[in-house]
């Protein structure tokens, strides 16, 4: 009997503390948070959310994920609504669209309260979210284009040497095309789920080895109707029209399944993929930097950043803990390098587990020079266009000065608008 | 002389069959092939199957629960529409009061409105009322069905007056009328009218695209299409989902052929 | 009329009518109107509205995108309406015979119809896909080359509406032989008397009893057709190079992706008009049913 009172007693004691423990935890705070990242890179972006809530115990990130061609309607409208959640991904290409609304909040004091050291940071990258010196987002990632080879079919071609200049690279694509039967060059140039946005790479890159920036000074009109512009263009519409060592009306999933299948020798696009080719059995490939066809090396990059939007009253708790969260996925940014992305913060770089990574190194010292995106909000539209007038005038065959007249007396028509 | 004719006839008809099906019977055969056989350039008719993507469609989205949504959704807004549209039919059958012909073109010219240019002014007004995001947004604007209320109008007006007088001599109030009598005597025009309302609601695609922004509120057309867009070429992958996303319509299909055949068939014809 | 009529017969419409009214006004009326409002203004949802007069309706008419876009929405109408509509009443002249080939037939050819425009534009982008697609490995197993479906801007719209045709000429077939069973079987009797063949049967009985019918049809698949969006939105996203693009597609992208709501609004207007125009018509036609 007593010890029957004995043992009641100490489970009565257990269960008060647990359940004094139990209160003693606090409820973490939930922030809500969108992003645009699905299929390649998506899965390792999920993994690194899950892993940061895992990492500590007062915050709670609540992801949603929107397919890129729809994300930035839906935040627009959720910016205009004030209705957009606590933490977004931001192409920082489109930071020009968002902050002279007054959307997006300035993060300076934020970053310095939170302890974020911005000078571990890359400064290109860095500077590029800057409007007005102020910090409207934090770079999470660089993602150049690049070139990947397969390193079998150029074997099998006996080409032992990577394609360095613009020749090289032709006499490659032919070589694999003529030896292997692969496709020389897969490069999509035709719409289909994207647009051809591989030629609007390229062709933004091929201006940046020739020193020449898309748009005039002020961004009134454009600047690539000249000689640099007639290389890029004409490089481009070689590679379809006169090598044929890229098959006309490959679109953007086709070409990354070719060169996933082991069906392409040489493959440009951004670094996004690299992950999806390491996951494939039996690949055997070689990622390195967009070649210096025109002299320099240059390439076209993108940056996805995390910005935090206006909210109808500004909730100090949630923008702190969205800097927490911030600062810890920019730290661990050799874990989105999985991906294949670049990471910004040198105290990413510099750890062993980004080193381990193959390719990453060929290619890391891009986030250095990041494409200086014209600060208009007229960008994306131009983006867009500048993708469909390529597709079109290469699909045609157009000569370079045709080509390239359309194209300026469309871009400037939408940048006088 | 009459037979080549037939044989023709019937070798014509087979070949239209089997043109009609051969698309659906791809999607289940791709949806049943690994990734690797369908990425092959031979048509690969014999095959091991396998319902791995179908496991893959069910773990790497939220298959489930947008069909719920899409059930939701088409449930609640083929309810309503029934009732209001139904209400509205017998004040324009049976109510006569001035102004009542011109209330019936203002209402038959909804017909005219084609839904996709509302959208943007759609969803400025719903983030005003603060329902954006919400299923309530989707369901909303499809209650008013114009060819609804003009299926039920000529349907009302085909019941003959006396059931109703004799209600209303025994002191029936018109909802009485309308409950006891109009509604009962009406089946096949409000199931026709449920039907077409169920169909819009489930493939519904731009508004709830637009409306909705969090993935797990989607209704499985959006959820499909998103669903396309992230898995590029992956199309074992894609066919199972759209496979498993047209289940639903197609049980009720099967169940329901002749009176959702019937229903189409009354926005035709005057009865 | 009624006995009951003199008492509650305000309350009664209000009471019956209202539920009706109210989400008719407000999510089809007022949008309309609104934007009709909105077609005057420069506006991109974050910034205030400048009122702009008619400056964006002789955009649209300057404006090559839109221009091209219209242009692919009336292809698109003008070779897709006659095909679903013939391909229709073929069906129907099968499925309306009370044989067992009939009744499948009908199921068969219905089928699609219940499919949602995302599950049929997905499907058939994946019919058409240029190296592992049904329609080329069926052309390659043949001995002829294979096509870029959705990729050669000669045949990309094509593509769409062979994936429209298959999708909704099922709708069309069960108006017509919902005609045809109302055509009385004595006439038929009679004609076979007089020894008439099936072919004259079809063109001196059938297709003319069926006018209205037929008229019907014509303007129910014009309006459906000015409205396409969805299977071109999945199928080719309106490439190659906007050469499928429509109109919807354009208002859809120039109001949400590059956000100018004005412009957009005004673009609207202007398809709305065009199928006011059609729908007009068909009032004219049959003023009986507005009595």
């Amino acid at each position: 009997m007593k010890r029957m009172t004995g043992l009641a007693i100490a489970l009565l004691l257990l269960v008060s503390t647990v359940s004094v423990g139990a209160q003693n935890v606090q409820k973490p705070l939930e922030i809500t948070f969108w992003s645009l990242f699905t299929g390649g890179d998506g899965e390792f972006f999920d993994a690194m959310v899950k892993e940061f809530n895992a990492s500590q115990n007062e915050i709670v990130m609540k992801t949603d994920t929107v397919k890129f061609d729809n994300y930035y309607t839906k935040l627009t409208a959720a910016l205009a609504a004030r209705t957009a959640p606590d933490v977004v991904v931001m192409h920082q290409d489109r930071l020009s669209t968002f902050v002279p609304s007054g959307v997006l909040l300035p993060l300076d004091a934020y970053a310095q309260r939170a302890g974020i050291d911005l000078s571990t940071f890359e400064q290109a990258p860095l500077n590029n979210c800057k409007i007005d010196n102020k910090l409207y987002a934090i770079p999470l990632d660089v993602h150049p284009i690049i070139m990947y080879c397969n390193l079998d079919l150029f074997a099998k071609a006996g080409i032992t040497k990577l394609p360095e200049t613009l020749s090289e690279l032709f006499t490659a694509a032919e070589t694999i095309q003529k030896k292997t039967g692969a496709e020389g060059i897969a490069a999509d140039n035709t719409t289909a789920t994207y647009k051809a946005y591989t030629l609007t790479r390229m062709f933004l890159s091929m201006l940046m080895e020739q020193g020449v920036s898309v748009f005039n000074a002020d961004n009134t009109k454009a600047n690539f109707n000249n000689d640099a512009g007639v290389k890029a263009y004409q490089a481009l519409s070689d590679m379809v029209n006169k090598y044929k060592v890229t098959p006309k009306g490959l679109d953007y999933d086709s070409s990354v399944a070719d060169f996933r299948l082991g069906k392409a020798g040489i493959h440009f696009n951004g670094v996004w993929v690299t992950g999806l080719f390491e996951q494939q059995p039996g690949l055997n490939f070689i990622a390195v930097k967009f070649p210096a066809l025109f002299g320099t090396n240059a390439a076209w990059a993108g940056s996805h950043t995390f910005a935090i939007p206006a909210q109808k009253s500004i909730d100090e708790k949630k923008v702190m803990g969205a800097m927490k969260f911030i600062d810890w996925m920019t730290n661990h940014g050799y874990l989105w390098a999985k991906a294949g992305h670049v990471p910004t913060r040198k105290t990413a770089v510099d750890t062993k587990e980004f080193k381990s990574l193959p390719h990453r190194a060929d290619y890391a010292d891009a986030a250095k020079y990041v494409f200086p995106t014209p600060p208009t909000s007229k960008w994306p539209q131009c983006y867009d266009t500048i993708s469909d007038s390529l597709e079109e005038s290469i699909a045609l065959n157009r000569d370079a000065k045709t080509a390239l007249t359309r194209m300026e007396q469309t871009i400037n028509e939408i940048l006088k608008k | 002389m009459k037979k080549p004719f037939d044989i023709l006839g019937k070798l014509f008809i087979a070949l239209l069959i089997v043109l009609w099906l051969a698309p659906l019977i791809w999607l289940v055969i791709t949806s049943l092939k690994s990734e690797n056989t369908v990425m092959s350039d031979t048509l690969s008719l014999v095959f091991t199957p396998t319902i791995e993507n179908y496991r893959k469609a069910f773990a790497s989205t939220l298959l489930g629960r947008w069909m719920l949504n899409s059930l939701t959704v088409a449930v609640v807004t083929t309810i309503l529409t029934v009732l209001i549209d139904s209400a509205m039919a017998y004040v324009l059958a049976r109510i006569p009061f001035r102004g009542r012909k011109a209330l019936f073109i203002f209402i038959l010219a909804g017909m005219m409105i084609p839904f996709e240019v509302l959208i943007i002014q759609l969803y400025l007004e719903f983030t005003t009322l603060g329902l954006a995001n919400t299923l309530a947004a989707v369901i909303l604007p499809r209650l008013a069905l114009p060819i609804g209320v003009f299926i039920l109008t000529q349907f009302f007006r085909s019941i003959p007056l006396v059931l109703e007088e004799a209600a209303f001599i025994d002191g029936a109030s018109r909802f009485t009328v309308f409950r006891t009598i109009i509604l009962p005597l009406s089946k096949s025009a409000v199931f026709a009218v449920a039907i077409i309302a169920f169909i819009n609601a489930w493939n519904d695609f731009l508004w709830p695209l637009v409306a909705i922004s969090s993935s797990e509120k989607y209704t499985i057309t959006v959820g499909i299409a998103n669903f396309q867009g992230t898995h590029g070429t992956e199309y074992s992958l894609i066919m199972a989902g759209a496979l498993l996303a047209s289940v639903p319509q197609i049980i009720m299909y099967l169940l329901f052929r002749k009176n959702i055949v019937k229903s189409i068939a009354m926005t035709g014809i005057k009865e | 009329m009624l006995l009951h009529d003199a008492d509650h017969k305000k309350r009664d419409i209000l009471f019956f009518s209202l539920p009706y009214l109210t989400v008719y006004v407000a999510f089809m009326v007022f949008p309309v109107v609104y934007g009709f409002y909105l077609s005057f203004f420069d506006w991109n949802i974050l910034s205030t509205k400048v009122f702009v007069g008619l400056k964006n309706y002789v955009e649209a008419f300057s404006d090559p995108e839109f221009l091209s876009s219209f242009f692919h929405t009336i292809q698109f109408v003008v070779i897709s309406t006659p095909l679903i509509i013939v391909v229709g009443f073929i069906m129907a002249l099968i499925a309306v015979r009370p044989t067992k080939t009939g009744r499948i037939s009908e199921t068969v050819f219905f089928l699609p119809y219940m499919l949602s425009t995302s599950v049929v534009g997905t499907l058939w982008a994946w019919i058409f896909q240029k190296n592992y697609g049904l329609a080329n490995q069926l052309l390659k197993s043949v001995g002829l080359s294979p096509l870029g479906w959705l990729t050669d801007p000669s045949i990309a719209m094509t593509s769409i509406i062979i994936a429209t045709l298959w999708w909704t000429a099922g709708f069309n077939m069960i108006l017509f032989s919902a005609g045809m069973k109302q055509i009385p079987e004595e006439i038929y009797d009679a004609a076979k008397i007089d020894g008439a063949g099936s072919f004259t049967t079809l063109t001196k009985i059938t297709i003319p009893l069926l006018r209205d019918t037929s008229l019907l049809v014509l303007v129910l698949q014009i309006i459906a057709s000015f409205k396409v969006f969805g299977q071109v939105y999945v199928m080719t996203g309106g490439g190659p190079y906007g050469t499928t693009r429509v109109l919807v597609q354009y208002v859809y992208k120039t109001g949400f992706s590059y956000f100018r709501l004005g412009y957009a609004s005004a673009m609207s207007i202007l398809l709305f008009m065009v199928i006011l125009l059609v729908s007009v018509i068909q009032f004219l036609r049959k003023p009986d049913e507005t009595q």
